[in-house]
């Protein structure tokens, strides 16, 4: 087993952890600053099947975390993942704020055409 | 004395050596001065003599055989009590170790065995989710700088 999927072991790890606020602030510190793009991928996913209010203001309201990540491969896997979410009232609830007050225009936009393809995926 | 008479008298010598030959069981119809000597008489003093000296060798033989059961029924009896003294030894030193055993807590680490037998182990998501998040964050950070210096 090489060293990366150590780590995305210990991200997966993180996702089933009991001391979820612990898991959540682990993966923000080091999962979505990681200069790997699978492992921010991985972090992006396992932050959104948390489905906490918590998990998800770090990758929707974020710059350049979750759907504002510079890679497109990080921000498309972030949006696969929350369409799949079965319960997606906390995530729009989030998107709704984030579109209302948030200083950033670029978070903004990404926020309203989430939200827009969760709304018609649904 | 008539020849015919003389004649008869040889004719019963000769009978009567027949029947001298025939009572003697010597074989070799050994004489001594014109008698034949009765092989009987010292068949019959061999035999007497070998069936003595068989009954007296065989008392011997017969003291010597109970002596040597008596001496081997001591030594028998000695060495026996040297084995069952060693055996009730053996019997109450194995009861003392069962109990030390018995009262002896033996703790054996499988998770430390599996470790060094799976060093991969640990890093299986079922036992990293069990561990506390301060111990993952230092791995990931070991992880990373390993990755990083690589």
């Amino acid at each position: 087993m090489d060293n990366n999927q150590k780590i995305k072991n210990i991200i997966k790890s993180l996702g089933e952890h009991q001391d979820s606020h612990a898991a959540i602030e682990l993966l923000t510190e080091l999962g979505t600053n990681s200069p790997d793009d699978e492992i921010r991928e991985l972090t992006a996913q396992t932050l959104i099947k948390k489905n906490t209010h918590e998990s998800l203001r770090v990758v929707l309201i974020s710059k350049g975390k979750g759907i504002n990540d510079l890679s497109a491969r990080v921000a498309m896997a972030s949006i696969n993942e929350l369409l799949s979410l079965k319960d997606k009232t906390e995530a729009l609830k989030i998107l709704d704020d984030t579109i209302k007050m948030h200083s950033e225009e670029d978070v903004r936009n990404t926020a309203r055409s989430v939200k827009a393809l969760m709304t018609f995926s649904s | 004395m008539q020849i015919s008479k003389i004649g008869l008298n040889t004719k019963k010598t000769v009978q009567n050596t027949h029947s001298e030959k025939r009572l003697s069981t010597n074989p070799f119809g050994v004489s001594f001065k014109g008698n034949v000597i009765q092989a009987d008489v010292f068949e019959t003093g061999n035999k007497t003599s070998i069936t003595k000296n068989i009954s007296e060798k065989s008392k011997l033989f017969a003291s010597a055989v109970v002596s040597g059961i008596n001496s081997f029924n001591e030594s028998f009896k000695s060495r026996m009590n040297a084995i069952v003294s060693f055996g009730k030894k053996v019997a109450s030193d194995t009861l003392e170790t069962l109990e030390r055993i018995g009262n002896t807590e033996i703790k054996i680490n499988m998770d430390g065995i599996k470790d060094k037998i799976f060093p991969d182990r640990k890093y299986e998501v079922k036992n990293l989710s069990k561990m506390p998040v301060e111990e993952l964050k230092s791995m990931w950070q070991d992880l990373t700088e390993e990755e990083a210096a690589a």
